[in-house]
Parts: structure tokens; C-alpha cells; sequence
């Protein structure tokens, strides 16, 4: 009966997760499907909650709404500092923290 | 006074080197040569006991190794042949140090020198006194070392460092041989007690392991004795002082591998084999030595080519089984070959150190003593009749005439006869007769040397000229005479004789051109075998270079390739320290290459760890 909510939430979560993976180019998308990752959860909650008949999901969805907020705060805000050292926002310079070849070869 | 003869010259050894300088260039000189003469009067006793009263003494200082298994004393053993070999080796060795003390002056080392002398002496005496194989070998090892710092006396000289070196090699050759001997010697007899192996030898005889036994033994003795293949040192140690090639690679050192022979015949008298392959080394030995002293033109390795030649009779006569015969060309050749060198010291010392006989000649109005020295030594080398060589060399051929089925090593020997006569004359018409090729200020300055030159060379010449009568029925009264045709007994001598007017004929041409063969142009007809023969003999049957070309840089190259650089700086260094931290090196900047820096990489790898973790967590 609730079979196309699971689908449904699922494949909202699949669709956030390669939204972080095969964007490439801006960060703000990624924080938005992290949003999109936080809904499909929150989503799943719920319908587990209607389907066992219980609480404990929708007190649950609260909760992550609110951790949801907060989180995109502080990601806007580092967002934000970010851009005002950087000058831009591509994720492709992010990447100054890589490993390679920094060791002395002896 | 047993103990006296083994230890005097060691003493003599440790004051003069230790506290030559106190002592001072006369004073070690004196004093060395005192100690070994004392020593020299000592053998004279111990050759009256052992030898003439017959009364053999055994001497057991003290154990030295004594596990369960092989027991080891400090033993001394005078017998028969340890007698007459302290005599030769005193009576030369003495003579040497007096004349070292002569020879040598003005050089700044004496202490030094007659230290090594002394030394060499000691490990000599030590050599042949031992009853046991181990003690034997300290001898055997000790004379090799004095061997190396004797050539190598005047070390700053590039060519005196490279014969050292090469000679404590090649002789190490053979050492490893006696060192193998020795193990099986041990494995077969559980004891290396010259004693109690010749006695039990009876019991273990029938083993195959006798003739490894003496092939190992007898690779030792090529190795000392410079036999063929391995005697290219023997011509190069001619790089160290004249009374060093006198003392030890005329007479004493060299002999030690046909002593070693002599000590272990009882062995070799159980192989067949052994004794057929000594037989024929030594004739070739012989034979190829002589004609290499045909045509060399230093003074000094025409005569250690003789003494090459030489040892190949000794160690031939000892695969005939005839040891005591092979002893008594031993003792013979000690005296005759120390006079030859000594005297070509002389000659080598009133020249200025010339010692190319091409640059002399027509000394003999300048130097005549040394001429007579030198006449009597040759003559006794080629088995002149009635001097010392006659009574050992003769009696060689005629024993290896004897043995039928080894033709080759009579006829060989017989042959070696005329070259030696051959190049013993022509050593004497190059030095002494021919006309002088010297510069004029040299000749006028050439004289003969003080007493301390001379004496030893009087003491060798009466030694070489009376030894071989008088010591005949002492040493090898054993033999009984001979039933040989009278013209086998006649052939040496008359080949020795031919060999010397061919000589003598063949380097008087100038005035024999005149006589017969006047209308002969020598410039008309190119000679093509003659130089080629010529430059084959001169570079020693080019010995020297097949050994360096085939074995020692091929070694070397397998050094360098393999071993250096395959084994030590390859394999080892990849799958040891080096090729290890290299290895973690870089794996792990690989491994810190995953970590990107991008953020969807990170994301990437966690989803797929969780669903791998949840995949194997399910399973």
C-alpha cells in the first residue's frame, strides 16, 4: 500500500546523493541536494511512522527539520566566507587540501 | 736443544724486528746471522742422531686442540728425512744472512729484513719438524706470508706489490688443496698424526678415497712447488731482493711441496693413479721450464726457470716412489741453486742492479771469482760428472728409464737435460765471455764484492761440489743399484755435454760463421718460425696470459656483473633494506593520491563503502 512512498522517497535520496556526486561545478547544488537527501529521509520517516502506526517518525522529522536548518545555516554562512577569500564558489577549487606527491622522496 | 733449533730463529725474528732499531742496521745483521748459525751447528748435532745413530726422537710440547674427536699436540718429529732437511735449510739460510748482511747494506730496512729472514727460517724449520698435518700447515701457511713480505720488502715498487699479491694467491690455490687433504685425511683416518695415519694405513687402504687423498696432497705440492699450471708466481717473485729468490724460491720455500710429498709417501704409495699423474706432471714440469730458460734475458729468471725445471725432477722421482732419491736432489739443488743466485747477485750488485744479461758480458776479467762460482753451481746443475747434481740427476733419469710403461717422463727429462746444459752455458758465455754490451763507466766500476758476499759464495760452491758425494750413502744408501743398459746410464751426461758445446758453439757463431759456414748471409733469408718460437718461449708458453685472459678477468667480470652487481646491488638491495623503504615510498604517495581534495570523491567512496558494508553485512 505504501510501496510507491518508499519508491518515491528512495529514488529522491538516489537522486540527491549523484546530485553530490556528479556535480562538478557549484557548491550551492550540492547543498541543496544535501537538502533534497534530508527531505527524502524525513519523507521516509513519515511514511514508516503512517504505515506502523506510531509517533516516533514524525517526532523524529521534527527534529531533523531543525538540524536541517541549522545545518544549511552554517553551510551558507562557510559558504560565504569562502567566497569573500576565494572570490568564487566552484567546487573545483576546493581541492587544495589533496594528497600526491608532497612527500620527499628520499 | 731440540726445541732450541725450532725456536732460536724466532727470537731471532721477534728482537730483530721488535727492537731492530735499538739494535741498528750492523747489529741486527750480526745478530740474526749468529742465532741461525748457532742454529745451523744445532742441525749438524741433530743430523748426527737422526740420521747417523740412527735414534729418532718424537717431542710433545703441550695440546694445542683436544675435543673428543681429534686431538692436536704441539709435536716436534726429528727423523731421517726432518734432518737432512734442517741441515739444508740451516746451512742456506745462515749463508743467506750473511750474505744479506753484505748484499743489502745501504738499504735503510735491514732490521726489517732480517727479521722476515729469521721469521721465514722459523716457519720453515717449523714446517719440517711438525709430526702432525695441522702444524704442518702453520709451517706451510707461515713460509707463503714470509713469502709475500719478502717480495714485497721494497713495497714502494708497483711490480714487487703485484708479484706478492700474486704470489700468495697461487700459492693459496694449492693451499686450499692440503686444507681438503687434511678434512678427508681426518675423515678417513679420524687423526692427522703422520704417526698414527701410516699406521693405520693398512686398515683403510682398500677405500677409493686414498687416491682423493693424494691428488689433494699433490695439489698443494704444485701449488708450493710451482709445477705446471700453477707457476706463474715463481718467475715473478723474482721482483724481490737476489737473497730472497736464493733462500726462498730456490731453495727452501719451494721445496716444501716436494717435502710434503716425501712426508706423505706412505699415502701415495696406496694410489697408482696418484703416483702416474705425479710422474707425469712433474716430467712436463721439467721439460716445459727448460725450454721457457732458454730464451729469457733476465739474469734471475733464467735461473727461477731452472729451478722450476728442477722441481719437476724432484716431484717426477717421487711418483716413481723414489722418495729418498727425490730428497737428495732436494738437498743437492738447495746448494747448487742458492750458489747460482747468490752469485748472480754478485753479478747483479757490481753492475749497479743491471740485470738484463743483453747489457753485460766479458766480465769475466773483472769478476772472476764470482765467474768460478757461478761455473761450478752451473756444471753441478747440469749433472757434471763428479759434482753434487751428477749424483741425484743421473740417478732420476736412469730410475725413470726404469719404470718402462712411463717412457715419456725418461725421455722428457732427458730432454729438460740438454736445455738446462743449454742455458746454463749461455747464461755463463752472455755474462761472462761474450763481448761486453755494458757502458764503459759501469765496467770500470765493476768489482767484486766484500767478505761477506764471497764466503757464503765459497761455502755454497764447496757445498755443491762435495754434498752430492758425502751425503750419498746417508740418504739414499737405500737404492740399490740399478741394472740399466750402460748407454741409458752414459745418455745424460753425454746429452748435458751435447747441450753445452751446442751452446757454447751456437753463441760463439761469429767466430763458428767463420769457421764453417763462411758463405752464409744471416741477412739474406727471413727467418718467420724462429720469432714466433722465439716470443712463445720468452712469454713463458704464454702461461701468464691464458690465466689472465681466461680465468682472472673473466672472474673478475663475474665479480663485478654477478656477484657486485646482479647479487649484492641487485637482488639483495630490492628484496632487502633498500628496495623495501623504496617500496613503502612509494606506495604510499600512491595511496595519497586517492585523497583528491575534491568533495564528490569523498562522497563517492563512502556511499560505495556503505552499500559494500551493508552488501557484505547481508550476506
Amino acid at each position: 500500500m505504501y510501496n510507491e512512498y518508499f519508491v518515491t522517497a528512495v529514488t529522491l535520496f538516489i537522486l540527491a546523493v549523484l546530485g553530490i556526486i556528479l556535480n562538478r561545478s557549484n557548491v550551492i547544488i550540492m547543498l541543496m541536494s544535501i537538502e533534497l537527501m534530508l527531505l527524502a529521509m524525513s519523507f521516509l520517516f513519515l511514511i514508516n511512522s503512517e504505515a506502523l502506526d506510531n509517533l516516533i517518525g514524525e517526532v523524529f522529522t521534527i527534529m531533523v527539520l531543525t538540524v536541517a536548518a541549522g545545518e544549511i545555516a552554517i553551510g551558507l554562512a562557510i559558504l560565504v566566507a569562502y567566497y569573500r577569500i576565494k572570490g568564487t564558489i566552484a567546487i573545483k577549487s576546493l581541492n587544495l587540501l589533496r594528497g600526491g606527491k608532497l612527500l620527499a622522496t628520499p | 736443544m731440540y726445541i732450541l733449533i725450532v725456536f732460536l730463529p724466532l727470537l731471532s725474528a721477534i728482537i730483530s724486528g721488535g727492537f731492530g732499531r735499538n739494535l741498528g742496521e750492523k747489529g741486527a745483521g750480526v745478530f740474526t746471522s749468529t742465532c741461525i748459525v748457532i742454529c745451523w751447528f744445532i742441525s749438524l748435532v741433530i743430523f748426527n742422531e737422526t740420521n747417523l745413530n740412527t735414534s729418532i726422537l718424537y717431542l710433545k710440547l703441550g695440546k694445542w686442540l683436544d675435543s673428543e674427536l681429534l686431538t692436536t699436540n704441539f709435536g716436534f718429529q726429528f727423523d731421517v728425512l726432518t734432518g737432512i732437511m734442517l741441515i739444508v735449510i740451516t746451512s742456506i739460510s745462515a749463508l743467506v744472512h750473511i750474505y744479506s748482511t753484505g748484499y743489502m747494506s745501504g738499504d735503510p730496512h735491514i732490521p726489517r729484513f732480517m727479521c722476515y729472514l729469521s721469521l721465514f727460517t722459523f716457519f720453515m724449520i717449523l714446517l719440517v719438524t711438525s709430526d702432525n698435518y695441522v702444524q704442518l700447515f702453520i709451517g706451510w701457511e707461515g713460509v707463503g706470508l714470509c713469502s709475500y713480505l719478502l717480495i714485497n720488502f721494497w713495497f714502494t715498487r708497483i711490480k714487487a706489490n703485484k708479484a706478492a699479491i700474486k704470489a700468495m694467491l697461487v700459492n693459496r690455490v694449492g693451499d686450499i688443496g692440503l686444507v681438503l687433504a687434511m678434512f678427508v685425511i681426518f675423515k678417513e683416518f679420524g687423526s692427522l698424526e703422520f704417526t698414527t695415519v701410516f699406521s693405520v694405513l693398512n686398515e683403510v687402504s682398500y677405500s677409493n678415497n686414498m687416491t682423493f687423498i693424494c691428488i689433494l696432497l699433490f695439489i698443494g705440492a704444485v701449488g708450493k712447488s710451482a709445477q705446471l699450471g700453477l707457476h706463474t708466481w715463481l718467475p715473478d717473485a723474482m721482483e724481490g731482493p737476489t737473497p730472497v729468490s736464493a733462500l726462498i724460491h730456490a731453495a727452501t720455500m719451494v721445496t716444501a711441496g716436494v717435502f710434503l710429498i716425501i712426508r706423505s709417501g706412505p699415502l701415495f704409495e696406496n694410489s697408482p693413479l696418484a703416483l702416474i699423474i705425479v710422474t707425469v706432471l712433474g716430467a712436463l714440469t721439467a721439460f716445459f721450464a727448460a725450454t721457457i730458460g732458454l730464451v729469457q734475458n733476465d739474469l734471475k729468471k733464467v735461473v727461477a726457470y731452472s729451478t722450476c725445471s728442477q722441481l719437476g725432477y724432484m716431484v717426477m722421482v717421487c711418483g716413481l716412489s723414489n722418495y729418498s732419491t727425490s730428497l737428495f736432489h732436494l738437498m743437492n739443488h738447495a746448494y747448487f741453486k742458492a750458489l747460482l743466485f747468490l752469485s748472480a747477485g754478485s753479478v747483479i750488485h757490481a753492475l749497479a742492479d743491471e740485470q738484463d744479461m743483453r747489457k753485460m758480458g766479458g766480465l769475466i776479467k773483472f769478476l772472476p771469482f764470482t765467474y768460478i762460482m757461478i761455473f761450478i753451481g752451473s756444471f753441478s746443475l747440469m749433472g757434471f760428472p763428479y759434482l753434487a747434481g751428477f749424483y741425484s740427476k743421473d740417478l732420476i733419469l736412469e730410475l725413470a728409464y726404469e719404470k718402462y710403461y712411463l717412457t715419456l717422463a725418461h725421455w722428457l727429462g732427458v730432454f729438460s737435460a740438454l736445455l738446462t746444459a743449454y742455458y746454463s752455458i749461455r747464461l755463463i758465455y752472455l755474462t761472462f765471455i761474450s763481448n761486453s754490451n755494458t757502458k764503459k763507466e759501469r765496467l770500470m766500476e765493476a768489482h767484486e764484492s766484500s767478505w761477506n758476499i764471497t764466503v757464503p759464495l765459497g761455502g755454497l760452491a764447496l757445498g755443491s761440489i762435495f754434498v752430492g758425494y758425502l751425503a750419498k750413502e746417508v740418504v739414499i744408501g737405500t737404492v740399490p743399484p740399478l741394472v740399466v743398459p750402460t748407454i741409458v746410464k752414459l745418455i745424460p751426461t753425454i746429452f748435458s755435454l751435447l747441450g753445452a758445446i751446442l751452446a757454447f758453439i751456437g753463441y760463439n757463431s761469429f767466430k763458428t760463421y767463420k769457421i764453417f759456414l763462411p758463405k752464409i748471409n744471416r741477412g739474406t733469408v727471413p727467418n718467420v718460425v724462429g720469432p714466433v718460437v722465439y716470443s712463445f718461449l720468452n712469454s713463458a708458453w704464454q702461461f701468464n696470459f691464458i690465466i689472465n685472459h681466461f680465468l682472472v678477468s673473466k672472474m673478475l667480470k663475474f665479480g663485478y656483473l654477478v656477484s657486485y652487481r646482479i647479487l649484492d646491488r641487485g637482488f639483495f638491495e630490492v628484496i632487502g633494506p633498500m628496495g623495501v623503504s623504496k617500496w613503502i615510498v612509494r606506495v604510499g604517495q600512491e595511496i595519497s593520491n586517492l585523497q583528491s581534495g575534491k568533495v564528490y570523491n569523498y562522497t563517492l567512496v563512502m556511499i560505495i563503502f556503505v552499500v559494500l558494508f551493508i552488501l557484505v553485512n547481508n550476506l
